[in-house]
């Protein structure tokens, strides 16, 4: 098992956003959690890799109790986790080549220009700075971060946020791509059913701090929850 | 009584941030040198005509007001001592220290809480990198000791203002003007002014270091961030030049009673 929460509970002030949460994902899975703005699906994420601490209950990702862990095996478990945030999230006063390259222990030019190939872009970019490259192209050089370490579980938070519907799908057919080819282990935060109907193994709907639905692609497609319903709806 | 509480609950904040991050730097030091380097190159240049043309005024204004005091005593000639001895001791490093809170602290908040809210901090961690280390130590260090440096500067600049000044508008002889300086400014006077500028930079690293590395809230919070930055950079300062200012008497008087003074 890669990820495993047991009775998460978490909490901003009186705003219960996880409320004693329970699920796990299965290693090589893809599972999207989906949900409306504020129902805790980034905040499952942050505390799945030791951003944010559970107000109560357990976390373990490869056996590995997050929930209690220090800053140094905190380190350890992500160097296993790669996140990709909404925002790019790279270095302004870096490189692409340093920001691809800001996970590994030794700068290795090749191992920089095989992740960026992965997410299809080349090495003309390497002397660049961030903002001398278009916002799709900075999301695709943080998701090459990502990988550039050889993470066994990727964490995406609403990846497609803010891009164009051809760059959005640009990026899915990626994360599909790159579950596939490197075998890792998916968890996608996000809004868009299409997508994760398409690429999802199983998708997870948070509502009200409580998990709604788990379930397989083919059930949440015939399940007659109105929230689940309305992201049907919006998917076709 | 909330903002009293909150702006003491900050103050603690910032005390033990910065000794966090004074732990971080010993536990590793010389790994961080080039990153030091490259911000005390940023910090310097960003700053450095900004320090000059305020050292340089902050004499002008000194010798302009003490003339006009000094002339009614018939007592010009005590101008260049009282000038420099006013400037190195208390408002070359204070009148300085708050053009860099403003220049080096607004940006390093903004920098720092930019980087907050698009979670580039966040991403350092997730990289298996601690951002206290990679982002907060350079800056904290860089602007600690180029404040000190800036400010020593500032003040040097700031006397030759005052001596150009005093020779240009009251004709009075370059000699004549450094004449009563020793009678003035002795040992204390540099120490003070050095410990102050040290004290003045401290508070400008821990304060936009802080403030910036917690902001939170998006575009709006990085504003507030660096409004609060601004704001309490200049009231420590200020609360801060007292005590210094009655804590180096203090030592002064000690030394000269236990040790005949030097």
């Amino acid at each position: 098992m890669a990820i495993s929460f047991k009775n998460v509970a978490k909490a901003f002030g009186q705003k219960k956003v996880l409320d004693g949460v329970s699920f796990s994902v299965e290693t090589g899975e893809v599972l999207f959690i989906l949900g409306k703005s504020g129902m805790g699906k980034s905040v499952t994420l942050k505390t799945t890799i030791g951003l944010m601490k559970p107000d109560r209950g357990e976390i373990y990702v490869h056996g590995e109790a997050v929930h209690t862990a220090s800053e140094h095996t905190l380190a350890q478990v992500r160097k296993k986790c790669g996140m990709v945030f909404q925002h790019p999230a790279l270095l302004d006063s870096l490189t692409i080549f340093e920001n691809v390259a800001f996970g590994l222990e030794t700068k290795n030019r090749e191992r920089v220009i095989e992740c960026l190939k992965l997410v299809h872009l080349d090495e003309s970019i390497l002397n660049r700075k961030p903002q001398e490259i278009s916002y799709g192209m900075q999301k695709r050089v943080s998701l090459a971060r990502t990988l550039a370490p050889g993470p066994q579980i990727l964490l995406f938070d609403e990846p497609t946020t803010g891009l164009d519907p051809i760059t959005t799908n640009a990026v899915n057919e990626l994360i599909a791509e790159l579950s596939d080819r490197l075998n890792v282990t998916s968890v996608v935060v996000s809004h868009d059913m299409g997508c994760a109907l398409r690429i999802a193994d199983r998708i997870l709907v948070l509502d009200q701090g409580n998990i709604l639905a788990l379930d397989t692609v083919d059930r949440i497609k015939s399940s007659s929850e109105p929230l689940i319903q309305d992201f049907l709806r919006e998917a076709l | 009584m909330q903002l009293v509480l909150g702006f003491f609950a900050d103050i603690g904040g910032m005390a033990l941030f910065s000794l966090e991050v004074v732990r971080t730097w010993l536990r590793t030091f010389g790994q961080n040198g080039s990153l030091i380097v490259e911000q005390i190159a940023l910090v310097a240049y960003r700053s450095l005509v900004t320090i000059l043309f305020s050292g340089f005024f902050v004499g002008a204004i000194l010798v302009i007001q003490f003339h006009l005091m000094l002339s009614k005593y018939d007592a010009v000639t005590l101008l260049g001592g009282l000038n420099t001895s006013a400037t190195i001791r208390e408002v070359g490093p204070l009148i300085i220290s708050f053009l860099l809170a403003g220049k080096v602290g607004a940006y390093t908040a903004a920098e720092l809480g930019t980087m907050r809210v698009t979670e580039q901090i966040d991403a350092i961690r997730c990289l298996g990198r601690d951002p206290v280390q990679y982002l907060i130590v350079p800056r904290f260090i860089a602007i600690v000791l180029c404040s000190l440096l800036l400010l020593v500067f500032g003040v040097l600049v700031g006397v030759a203002g005052s001596m150009v000044v005093a020779v240009e508008l009251y004709n009075m002889n370059f000699l004549q003007y450094m004449e009563s300086i020793p009678r003035f400014t002795g040992i204390w006077t540099i120490i003070a002014g050095v410990f102050k500028s040290l004290v003045y930079g401290l508070i400008v690293a821990a304060v936009s270091t802080y403030k910036g590395y917690f902001a939170s809230g998006g575009a709006q919070g990085v504003g507030r961030a660096v409004t609060e930055c601004a704001v309490y950079t200049n009231l420590l300062i200020v609360f801060a030049n007292s005590f210094t200012s009655y804590f180096l008497e203090n030592v002064q008087q000690f030394v000269n009673n236990t040790f005949g003074g030097f």
